[in-house]
């Protein structure tokens, strides 16, 4: 294999001054979160907002859980679009591939930590899971098929793809060189092994589909078919659940590319076109789950059982109506911003990156109001409302999550290519 | 059919057939837990072989694709044509 000595692509290898600061920044605040989960581990989910429902008026699942839900939302859009871009060869969406498979995993990963941050004893949540778990429930198809499955499944697919370009970059002379070659595992670019890739990122991209559906309606069916949880209990869950996944998921994705587009340098391949895919497709896709909140508020509003009106009551004219209206409200806002774009053919990134943002604001809204108000208005027997607020552990460790995402995607992003190099590896020994 | 395809197979084959024996015959009888012999899994860790199996199912990709194949490894490599 050859040596070079010239630049490694898309910023690998260099790290600003500035991305050395929010690299610190983000340390602190993952430590910040391990500190707060440190003082709910010691003392007790006493130290958090949580508490039992009915009994002690108030609702055992809250922050953590609904962020379980926007994480997994989030990991939807990543692996769906890189799948779609193999399945229909959309060439011009390549360079947004791994981003967005990188954005699956670490979003899958950081649902997984929600998951142990909201059990007392995580340990023996885990073993008990998978010791007892029956694989006909949607808890065990969701902390199971979800987040190993399709977890696995992200992983393997990001790997193989990346193959390639670990090969290339194992050309070079670096310290990370030994990684590049374990990454490549052999890899030199031949007809065959073209050939090969091509037909296993196929069958892996059309077996993800169906299994992300799936996972994702799982999760859905975790509320959906408690009937005894009014508000739940709903036959819009699970596709609410898929379609609220993808309007997070690829109004995250949109930020993501943006930055990458103006830090890496990379405009030429992050062009325009692949801004007004993406955002037409989160228009289209913001349409259908408005369509969706209309339908759900006209069936629970028009002659809906007392227990049930209670908790979309206490949603759109009670406790919680600050959170749905500004919800709803970003989420108009957002479609309105990309439908006049796409009627008058003119597209600005500022403003389809706003709509991103305020897509993924409103999604956290939407997944506090699926997850709390049930609880602490939903209940059937005779106790009065609840109530839910987060405490400083609960807000510091979503915060250290969060945190901890971003840092991983930048360290990857410093160690590896994150959009597919265009040069060709050098085959042949 | 060459020793990679086979293995790839035969991981996927391996794959599927845990993930349906854990689901169907290891873990807790299809339908209404009424009791508590039918809420419990028939075999331990029934629902850990189910995800087993899963996982195998996506790490035949791997063993497809991975995998050094004896024959291509001593003939020389055939550059592909660019994208």
């Amino acid at each position: 294999m050859s040596v070079r000595a010239e630049r490694l692509p898309h910023g690998v290898g260099r790290l600003s001054a500035a991305a050395s600061f929010l690299v610190f920044a983000l340390l602190a605040l993952v430590a910040l979160g391990i500190y707060a989960y440190s003082r709910q581990f010691v003392e007790g989910e006493i130290v958090t907002g949580m508490r039992d429902i009915g009994t002690m008026g108030g609702a055992a699942w809250g922050l953590y859980i609904a962020f379980v839900v926007y994480f997994v939302g989030v990991s939807f859009a990543g692996i769906t679009i890189a799948a779609v871009v193999r399945l229909l060869d959309l060439e011009f969406l390549r360079p947004i591939s791994r981003m967005a498979e990188l954005l699956t995993v670490i979003t899958l990963l950081l649902g997984a930590f929600s998951v142990l941050a909201d059990l007392g004893q995580p340990l023996r949540g885990i073993i008990n899971l998978f010791r007892y778990g029956r694989p006909m429930s949607p808890f065990f198809g969701t902390f199971s098929l979800v987040m190993s499955g399709y977890l696995f499944a992200s992983l393997v697919y990001l790997y193989l793809s990346g193959r390639r370009d670990a090969a290339l970059m194992a050309q070079r002379q670096t310290s990370l060189r030994w990684f590049y070659r374990l990454w490549a595992a052999g890899y030199r670019h031949t007809a065959e092994e073209q050939a090969r890739h091509h037909r296993t990122s196929f069958w892996l991209a059309l077996s993800i589909l169906p299994l992300l559906v799936t996972a994702h309606s799982t999760l859905g069916f975790v509320f959906g078919l408690q009937t005894g949880r009014p508000g739940w209990y709903s036959a819009l869950q699970a596709p609410g659940f898929v379609v609220l996944a993808g309007v997070s998921g690829t109004g995250l994705l949109i930020v993501v590319a943006a930055l990458l587009r103006q830090t890496t340098g990379a405009r030429d391949q992050l062009g325009m076109a692949v801004f007004r895919w993406l955002g037409n497709f989160l228009m289209v896709l913001t349409a259908a789950y408005l369509y969706f909140i209309v339908v759900e508020w006209l069936t629970s509003a028009y002659a809906a059982h007392t227990s049930e009106a209670r908790v979309s009551a206490s949603i759109m004219s009670g406790t919680y109506a600050p959170v749905f209206w500004a919800s709803v409200g970003l989420l108009v806002l957002s479609f309105g911003v990309l439908f006049v774009q796409f009627v008058t053919r003119r597209h600005s990134l500022a403003l389809i990156v706003l709509a991103g943002v305020l897509v993924n604001l409103a999604a956290i809204g939407k997944r506090f109001l699926i997850v709390v108000p049930s609880q602490t208005h939903g209940t059937l027997l005779p106790y009065g409302p609840g109530y839910y607020s987060p405490t400083w552990v609960e807000y510091s460790v979503i915060v250290g999550l969060v945190s901890l995402g971003t840092l991983l995607f930048i360290l990857f992003v410093k160690v590896f290519p994150i959009i597919e190099v265009k040069e060709q590896p050098q085959g042949g020994r | 059919m060459k020793t990679r395809t086979l293995l790839a197979v035969l991981t996927l084959i391996a794959g599927i057939g845990l993930a349906a024996v854990s689901y169907l015959f290891l873990a807790a009888p299809l339908g209404r837990p009424t009791a508590e012999s039918l809420s419990n899994p028939r075999f331990p860790f029934a629902a850990a072989l189910f995800v087993v199996g899963i996982v195998a199912v996506f790490a035949s990709a791997v063993v497809y694709e991975v995998l050094p194949d004896g024959r291509e490894q001593r003939a020389p490599a055939r550059q592909a044509p660019s994208r």
